[in-house]
Formats: C-alpha cells, sequence, structure tokens
C-alpha cells in the first residue's frame, strides 16, 4: 500500500486522518482509490470532467509527476504521495 | 471569517515590510472552529518567483511541503496563504485569482512606501473564476 500525506485543510474530509493507505498500481490510481474511500474529497481534487484540478500538484516522494509519468506513474508500497496546491499571483 | 492572533499578525506585517518593495508571501496555520478560521501562528515563506518580484509571488512547493510538516507537528492547520502588494491596495487580482486555490484563505496586504496600509481576505472557488471577500479581523 502507498501512504497519500492529506493536506491539513483536507483532514475534514478522510475524517480526521492525516495519511491515507490506498494500493493502486498507478499514482492516479491511487488517488482514484483515495477519493473512492472518501468521496467528499472528490470535488477538492477533480473537476467535473473528472480531471485533477489545475491548482493541484501531486508528489511522489519528493518529485512533481508531471516530470515523471504524471498520473502513470508506477506506485510502489514503499512510496509517498503528497499533494501539494499551486499557488502563485501578481498584479 | 478568518481571526488572526496578534502575534502572527505581527510576524505577517513584519515579513511585508522586509520584503519592500517585493511581493512577500507566507502561510497561516490554526483552527477551524464554528466557521471562523482562527490563525494562530504565521510562516513566512520565499518568494520562488524568479524574475521581478515587484509585481509577483510564488510559493516553493518543496517549503509548502515542510510547512504542511509544521502544521501536522503541532496540530494544526494550513488556513491560508497570505501576500502583499507594494504600492497598491489589497485586491484580489485576475493573476491572484487565476492561480489560487479553495481550500484557503487569500490575506493580500497592502503596504504603501514601506509601511502597512490595509488589508483584505478573498476566497476562491474550485474554477478559480471568482472570489468572495472574507471579513477579515486582525
Ligand atoms: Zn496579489
Amino acid at each position: 500500500m502507498a501512504k497519500i500525506l492529506i493536506p491539513t485543510p483536507l483532514r475534514q474530509f478522510t475524517a480526521g486522518k492525516d495519511t491515507v493507505e490506498v494500493s493502486g498500481a498507478t499514482v492516479g490510481d491511487c488517488l482514484e482509490a483515495l477519493t473512492a474511500q472518501h468521496a467528499d474529497l472528490r470535488k477538492n481534487l477533480y473537476n467535473d470532467e473528472g480531471k485533477l484540478r489545475s491548482f493541484v500538484n501531486v508528489y511522489l516522494n519528493d518529485e512533481d509527476i508531471r516530470y515523471l509519468g504524471k498520473t502513470g506513474t508506477a506506485a510502489k508500497d514503499s512510496d509517498t504521495i503528497s499533494i501539494v496546491p499551486s499557488i502563485a499571483g501578481g498584479r | 471569517m478568518i481571526r488572526i492572533e496578534k502575534q502572527a499578525w505581527d510576524t505577517m506585517v513584519a515579513h511585508a515590510r522586509e520584503c519592500y518593495p517585493r511581493e512577500c508571501c507566507g502561510a497561516m496555520l490554526g483552527v477551524e472552529e464554528n466557521g471562523v478560521r482562527l490563525v494562530k501562528a504565521a510562516r513566512p515563506m520565499r518568494n520562488a518567483f524568479e524574475g521581478a518580484q515587484e509585481d509577483t509571488y510564488q510559493l516553493d512547493p518543496a517549503e509548502q511541503l515542510a510547512v504542511e510538516k509544521e502544521a501536522r507537528a503541532q496540530s494544526f492547520s494550513v488556513l491560508g496563504i497570505f501576500h502583499s502588494h507594494p504600492d497598491c491596495d489589497a485586491y484580489f487580482s485576475k493573476r491572484d485569482l487565476q492561480n489560487s486555490c479553495p481550500w484557503y484563505s487569500f490575506v493580500v496586504l497592502s503596504i504603501q512606501k514601506g509601511e502597512f496600509h490595509h488589508a483584505n481576505s478573498f476566497l476562491p472557488n474550485f474554477e478559480q473564476t471568482e472570489a468572495k471577500q472574507e471579513p477579515l479581523e486582525y
């Protein structure tokens, strides 16, 4: 089982849990499994078309999956998946 | 609504003044109770934007992960993100909105001629097309 770290503002949707263990062959499968277990999380991570929202960046251990195989990146049992919102701004 | 405790607020203003005339950024940590976000600690963060920082800020993902870890250790949540607008009003700009996240309150501090002038807080929607102003106390 890979471990997904739940960002603190989303813990309210995982019954207060900091980490959720999920099975999945890829990072995408793991995130699907997470939102299958905790349905209220889904809206926070996916848009109406079922795609990850544009501000949702996902890290496998310390690497941004955009630079690996995106949601198709293979996930191992020892892996930690982190969800980090992409935030910036300017005038 | 969002209420920022004095010590946290002082940290935010000090960081915004230090970074002037560049934009500063950081995280607000605390607890949420009965719909009130109570900020108990502010954590200055690095502006990771590689370019003119007078009108742009960007968070560093590695630092965001570190802040999440600190929040967990203190049983806090990351409730919001703050940034400054040097010599400009505390509004939520189009680029602020398009690069926001609905999980957080976004507090904007207006710093005019190097001194704190006023601040506002905003709650962006999931589509990043609209942000509601949120009552702010500090
Ligand atoms: Zn801004």
